[in-house]
């Protein structure tokens, strides 16, 4: 992995990071993908990828509300800024 | 000493001495974040009539990163510094259900992603046996909380070892149930398809109880699974146990635990054998793939728009973003989503992730057929006892590799308990029994039968449970 290849993730992954933390992170995934060569000893031919290991089918419920009225007033209260009841972003024009 | 009746700990919340003599003890230890029992959440009192079994009037602790109404929702991150849950986690709900109070929150490292709880907003929590050491993590809080004293029961969650490395840290059970039998709905995910709710205690048949009240298929969890009928379950036989046997890299005090409780099973009459896995060494790289890359899907959610902190200013929505990550993420949990970006990212996907999966198929495959031969799997929980607080003595790259015992159950989906076995040297050790899915029953059988020779042990200084403590006529 050279130097572009933990500036891209970053950018991907919408963390900015100054040159210490750029090199410290660096570092951290580096040893953790060298690592990672581990599971090329494992016999995989043939093997169907595991996404969930134990799973039912889909799980549907009736599409009723729900009426606890307190819940919105419950969840607007955890924005940051509120404009009456809207949530109200920093101004980015 | 004989274990505080679960009657005593009934009487404790109606003893307006309870808040105080918590608080005073959580000064040394920092497990909670948050202390509240005066019951102000509408949780109620834990004494309708619907409440009248064995939990009934509890109190209990939970880890911060599931949702409980009214309580603050941190995940020990700088992100969700001021978050408050609006809603009950479906765990946290059927608990309150059966009579339970809940009473705290529980510190943690941020989002779950560590060993040792030193990773939070709030500081570490320190160990009840050694305040000088770790109380293991993530679930450390919990941990720590219920060895203390301090609570009956915790709710933790355990994605590669989470419940059960910090209960076997500060002496207690942790139980990490079959993947899906407890609703994820209110847990704030990290690794979907790896991670659990899990219960610890000090107390079977509390733990027992919380398990019977909690568990069950949830319309709200797509990912929660129908208990099968108690008559199609594994049976509570512990007969045949495999021991894993091999190199182990375990410190002094493990191995000597490790080796009684080998013989503490054989002297039951069950029939020992050890065994080796070939998946071994690719149980950690797997994990850590899949983990990553799955908090790295997560977490995306958190840019500071509808909840959470934010910059007061940015030139743009994307800087908006950026800059409430940045700055509201701490390194460890950057480390894994960047880890997992990576990982993700076209060219690397087939290298890592795919890879990952695919041995995950192998790794369960191995287990079933250890499982076709016996009824247990037996092994330690983590290579060492309580280690010290900072990096002194496991570098976080150490103590992630360290996470190759507990791993493997989340791999597969697996139940697994860990269980007090002894102390050594003055701390101590925790082993634990895996399990085929849905043998709940067994594992604790399993624990019954370690108890009779190891039972559970009391941190010096926190011989006294709290409900003991402050209820006239407790011992003293």
């Amino acid at each position: 992995m050279d130097r572009s290849e933990i500036d891209l993730t970053a950018e991907l992954a919408l963390l900015d990071m100054d040159s210490d933390e750029r090199d410290r992170l660096e570092r951290g995934v580096l040893e953790l993908l060298e690592y990672f060569a581990a599971m090329n000893a494992v016999d995989i031919r043939g093997l169907e990828p595991t996404t969930h290991a134990l799973q039912e089918g889909n799980r549907l419920r009736p599409d009723d509300p729900r009426t606890d009225p307190s819940i919105a007033d419950d969840i607007l209260e955890q924005a940051p800024d509120l404009e009456d009841r809207f949530i109200a972003i920093p101004n980015v024009l | 000493m004989r274990a505080s009746s679960p009657e005593r700990w009934q009487q404790v919340l109606a003893n307006s001495a309870y808040a105080d003599a918590l608080r005073s003890r959580d000064s040394s230890i920092n497990a909670f974040l948050e202390i509240d029992t005066d019951r102000r959440h509408s949780h109620g009192d834990g004494t309708s009539p619907a409440a009248a079994g064995p939990l009934a009037a509890l109190p209990l602790a939970v880890k911060d990163n599931i949702a409980v109404r009214g309580f603050g929702l941190t995940c020990g991150s700088r992100i969700l510094a001021n978050h408050i849950s609006p809603y009950d986690a479906t765990v946290v709900a059927r608990l309150v259900a059966a009579g339970m109070v809940p009473v705290g929150k529980t510190n943690l490292d941020e989002f779950g992603m560590g060993s040792a709880t030193e990773h939070s907003i709030a500081g570490p929590t320190n160990n009840p046996w050694d305040a000088d050491r770790v109380a293991g993590g993530s679930s450390g809080g919990s941990a720590a909380a219920v060895a203390a004293g301090m609570v009956p029961l915790a709710l933790g969650t355990d994605t590669g070892g989470s419940v059960r490395q910090p209960a076997a840290f500060c002496g207690i059970y942790g139980l990490k149930p079959t993947y899906g039998t407890l609703s994820r709905y209110g847990l704030v995910a990290y690794a979907s398809s790896l991670e659990v709710a899990g219960l610890l205690s000090r107390d079977l048949a509390i733990l027992r109880a919380a398990y019977e009240a909690a568990s069950g298929a949830d319309v709200m969890d797509q990912t929660s699974v129908s208990l099968p009928d108690a008559a199609s379950r594994p049976s509570d036989e512990v007969r045949r146990v495999a021991f894993l046997g091999g190199e182990l890299g375990l410190d002094q005090r493990t191995a000597a635990a490790y080796r009684r409780m080998r013989d503490v099973v054989a002297a039951t009459g069950a029939a020992v054998e050890d065994i080796e896995l070939v998946t071994a060494e690719a149980v950690v790289p797997a994990y850590y793939t899949i983990a990553a890359a799955e908090a790295s899907a997560n977490l995306a959610r958190f840019n500071g728009v509808r909840y959470g902190e934010r910059p007061v200013f940015a030139e743009n929505p994307e800087a908006l973003v950026r800059q409430a990550r940045t700055e509201g993420f701490g390194d460890e949990v950057k480390l894994r989503i960047l880890l997992g970006t990576y990982v993700l990212r076209s060219g690397f996907q087939e290298q890592y992730y795919q890879r990952a999966q695919r041995v995950r198929t192998a790794i369960r495959r191995e287990l079933a057929s250890v499982f076709a031969r016996h009824d247990l799997l037996v092994l330690p929980v983590y290579p060492t006892a309580a280690f010290r607080h900072g990096e002194a003595e496991l570098t976080a790259f150490q103590q992630k590799l360290a996470d190759r015992f507990t791993t493997l159950a989340n791999l597969a989906a697996l139940p697994a308990l860990s269980v007090p076995g002894g102390v050594c040297d003055g701390l101590p050790v925790g082993i634990q029994a895996i399990g085929p899915a849905f043998s709940e029953a067994r594992l604790m059988r399993f624990a019954e039968l370690a108890a009779a020779e190891l039972p559970p042990q009391r941190p010096p200084g926190y011989e006294i449970e709290l409900c003991d403590e402050v209820i006239p006529g407790g011992r003293t």
